[in-house]
Parts: C-alpha cells; sequence; structure tokens
C-alpha cells in the first residue's frame, strides 16, 4: 500500500518531502519511517527545505517538523506560512531566465549561424546568409555557400565557399581539411593533384595577400 | 568547321559509358583533334573523377544554360593534354534542370569550336536521356556481355532511331574471352546479332580499368593495357580507319604463351 505516500525529492535549492493528499497523518508518518529508517545514517543531518503536496494545518506540520528533527536528527528549514511561498516560486521559476547579452571586449563578429548536425553527401548544396557550422563531414561533392564563415567539425572533402558575398575576413576551420575547392570572396583555391600531404589536425583557411592560406589552427600539436 | 556530337549512352548503368567517354575523348585528342567531354548526367556526375578533374570546377552545364556564366569559363581545360576540355554536371540539380532545346544549342555551340563533342549520357530513358541525345549527331552505345545489358541496349537503339539518330554504333564493354570459350558468356556474334548494329570495339575486361579510374587517368594512354588497345582502336575506326578487331584471346595465360614460343622456335629450326 502506499508505496509513494512520501516521495523525497531533491532539487537545486534542498530536499522536499512530497506527501500524497489523500494520506492521514498516522499513514504519512508511517511511510516516513519505513523510507527513512533503513537508511537512517544517511538521513542524518539532512536539510529539508520543506514539505509538498498533501494540505497540512499548522499543528501537522509542527508535528511533522517534530518527528523529522528529534527521531531523525534532519532539520526541517521551511515554515508553515513558507510553504505557500515555496510552491509558488517554483512554478514561476519554469520560465526560462532572460539571457544577457554580455561580451568582454568589443569588435566581435555577432552574425546568425546555422548549425547542421548531420554528414553533407554529394549533391546537397547548403547556402545560408550567415555562418554555418557543421557537425559532421562534407563529401566530395557536396557543397556549402555561406556569406559568414565556416567550421566543420569534422573532415571537409567537398567545397567550401565562405564569404560569399565577398567579404575576405570570412574563414574556414575544419578538423580535417582535405576540400576539392576552398573558396574565399571570390578567391579560388583547389587541392593539389594526387594525395598530396594530408594533416591529422585542424585547419584554418584565411585570406592572406590575396591567396588562400590554410594553416594548423592548433599550432603547438 | 562543325564538329561532331557524340553521344555515349547504354540504358543500363555500370556498363562502362562514362569510361567511354573518358577513354574516347582521350584518344582522340591524343591523334591530334580538340575535344569536350559533357557530362550530362546532371546530379550524378562522374566524368571529372573519371578524369581527375573533380577539384577545378567552378561553373558547370547548368551555369552555362541558366546564363551564369559564359561557355568559356565552365570548361575545364585537362591537365595532361591541351586540346581536351570537359564540361562537368551540376551536382546539386537534377536532369530537369535544363530541357532538350537548351542541350541542342549548347552541342551546337560546342560543336563550332571543337572537332568532337562527346556527351556522357546518364543511365535511364528519362529526362537526362532525352538531353544527352537532344544535340547528338551520333550515338555510340556500350553494352556488357549480360542479357540485362543487352535487352536494354536493344531498347535504347530503338529510341535512338525514333529520335533519328540511326546507325548508332555498338561497343561491348569488359568481355572476358576465356569465359565466352568455356560458354559462360554471351558472345560478339550472338550479341551482334540481337543488336543489328555496327560493332565500333570489343573491350577487354581489364584491372587497369579500375586502377586508371581511380587515379583519374583514361586507361588508353597506358601503353601495356589490352583496355587501352582495344580503345587505341575504337578511336582510330571511329575516325574512320579500317582496323581489324584485334585478337582477344592473345591474352591466354602463362602456358599457351609458352607453347606459342616454342612452336615459333620450332618453326624457326
Amino acid at each position: 500500500m502506499a508505496e509513494n505516500a512520501v516521495i523525497f525529492k531533491g532539487t537545486k535549492d534542498g530536499l522536499y518531502i512530497i506527501l500524497k493528499e489523500e494520506m492521514d497523518l498516522d499513514t504519512i508518518k508511517y511511510n516516513l519511517d519505513k523510507k527513512i529508517k533503513p537508511s537512517k545514517r544517511f538521513f542524518e543531518g539532512a536539510k529539508v527545505m520543506n514539505f509538498k503536496g498533501k494540505e497540512l494545518t499548522q499543528e501537522e506540520f509542527n508535528e511533522l517538523k517534530e518527528v523529522m528533527e528529534q527521531e531523525y536528527s534532519m532539520t526541517v528549514v521551511g515554515n508553515y506560512s513558507d510553504k505557500t511561498h515555496f510552491v509558488q516560486e517554483e512554478r514561476s521559476a519554469v520560465k526560462k531566465p532572460e539571457i544577457l547579452e554580455q561580451i568582454p571586449f568589443e569588435n566581435v563578429h555577432k552574425g546568425e549561424a546555422l548549425i547542421v548536425r548531420t554528414t553533407l553527401r554529394s549533391g546537397q548544396l547548403i547556402q545560408y546568409k550567415g555562418d554555418v557550422v557543421v557537425i559532421g563531414d562534407v563529401n566530395p561533392g557536396a557543397h556549402i555557400k555561406a556569406v559568414g564563415s565556416v567550421i566543420v567539425m569534422g573532415t571537409v572533402r567537398g567545397i567550401i565557399q565562405a564569404g560569399a558575398n565577398g567579404d575576405y575576413g570570412a574563414y574556414i576551420v575544419a578538423y580535417k581539411m582535405q576540400p576539392s575547392q576552398l573558396r574565399i570572396g571570390d578567391i579560388i583555391t583547389r587541392s593539389p593533384d594526387g594525395m598530396g600531404s594530408k594533416s591529422d589536425n585542424p585547419e584554418i583557411a584565411l585570406v592572406e595577400k590575396g591567396m588562400i592560406v590554410v594553416e594548423p589552427y592548433l599550432k603547438n600539436k | 568547321m562543325i564538329g561532331e556530337v557524340i553521344v555515349v549512352t547504354s540504358g543500363k548503368g555500370g556498363v562502362g559509358k562514362t569510361t567511354t567517354t573518358a577513354n574516347i575523348g582521350t584518344g582522340l585528342t591524343l591523334k591530334g583533334k580538340s575535344v569536350v567531354l559533357v557530362d550530362a548526367d546532371i546530379g550524378l556526375r562522374n566524368l571529372d573523377v573519371v578524369m581527375g578533374l573533380e577539384n577545378r570546377i567552378v561553373y558547370d552545364l547548368v551555369d552555362v544554360v541558366e546564363g551564369v556564366c559564359r561557355l568559356r569559363q565552365a570548361l575545364i581545360k585537362d591537365k595532361r593534354y591541351p586540346n581536351l576540355f570537359l564540361l562537368p554536371a551540376a551536382q546539386t540539380k537534377d536532369k530537369n534542370a535544363v530541357n532538350p532545346e537548351q542541350m541542342q544549342k549548347l552541342a551546337t555551340d560546342l560543336s563550332e569550336e571543337f572537332d568532337y563533342v562527346i556527351l556522357d549520357c546518364p543511365a535511364g530513358i528519362e529526362q537526362g536521356f532525352k538531353n544527352a541525345i537532344a544535340g547528338a549527331n551520333k550515338a555510340i552505345v556500350v553494352t556488357t556481355p549480360e542479357v540485362s545489358a543487352v535487352r536494354d541496349a536493344d531498347r535504347i537503339i530503338g529510341l535512338l532511331e525514333a529520335s533519328g539518330l540511326r546507325n548508332p554504333m555498338l561497343i561491348i564493354n569488359r568481355i572476358k574471352m576465356e569465359m565466352v570459350k568455356r560458354g559462360d558468356m554471351m558472345n560478339i556474334d550472338d550479341m551482334i546479332d540481337i543488336l543489328a548494329i555496327d560493332l565500333l570495339g570489343v573491350i577487354p575486361d581489364d584491372d587497369l580499368i579500375v586502377v586508371s579510374t581511380n587515379r583519374g587517368e583514361p586507361v588508353i594512354a597506358t601503353e601495356q593495357s589490352l583496355a587501352g588497345q582495344a580503345y587505341r582502336n575504337v578511336v582510330r575506326r571511329l575516325m574512320g580507319e579500317d582496323i581489324p578487331f584485334m585478337n582477344l584471346e592473345s591474352d591466354d595465360g602463362f602456358f599457351k604463351k609458352m607453347a606459342k614460343l616454342f612452336g615459333l622456335n620450332k618453326k624457326k629450326q
């Protein structure tokens, strides 16, 4: 009977004890005892924020509080009057906290990014007005055309076009850079014929002196 | 000068249209002709990879047709031969991106500048096939010695004739003479009987084809390859020379070669 007459619930504020509504006080006490007794050491000294669920009278609350503190050496932090207050607060806490912009320095590039969480295969074309982040590979024959920069958390084997509107400041970063072609602005480079040298380290492609250069992104690795 | 526009087609996929296109194109340019290869397989382009030119593509056939770029801009010059060019297909579009009239105009424009325009047709008989054959004035049908490929080739020949491309030429690809001799593979005469068109060449099955395809270098430039030799003969026949079909049984294996050698020696004695 009443397996969950009493439920212990840990929240980020602390421990709550949820009492099933239709239980009388004796049943609750019996169930509390049944739950706490076997692991009394564990509960010793624990702070109970408050009770929840069943509406308690002032007397019932005091009685339970006494039981908790005397028999199980636990402390009940909340007061009877807090009870409704706590419940309300939790409900309002569901609302997402507003994330405010906080950037420690100026001149940070802010733009819209498209995040693609899949491998792009041959024939798939992504055109986007901002930055593109691919969590996956870009296979041969796949094509990314971004007005902003492109980041690939995987291997690039296809064609990546960054700064499609002519922005030479755009760049391309990839875990493994083996593209058939890279384009930044209107500059085009292609990988050398033959297998060429393959780097196993992340690399970044950017425009330097009118040419696209690819260099290691993690220099000390 | 109006060049020839040749479409390489088969109906069935995987019989070697693209390999044949690449090799014939390279062969013609080795004979001093100016050649442009057109990949009409929009959405499933392969000719660029077989030619080893995949990382040079900036514009493609659809860009030309849509007027995004000029024809000259989309043509990729081969890295080995100065008179060989490739017009790649678009990979991010599909066959409906162009229509037969546009292809016809494209083929006409190209034929004014090149001796040979070779179109690599996609498999199937739908839009892509109709596009590819629209501008052609000659057709090469590729088949392999399998009933399925021969049946598809037969269908294709019918469709070609219906669209005014009479007398297509046949290339039988990937034949294994030792299997034919054992009776395990269709023989050349049976296929010609069924298809009833002129034979342009027989290409033996050759492991070097796989190697050369993966390297992006057409096998026709490889002297010691039997398939390369067969393609060289195809090219010369295409240019009007009368070349006898090569004896594919020369590749019989070590013991027969030894026997022949001894036979020759005996004669000398």
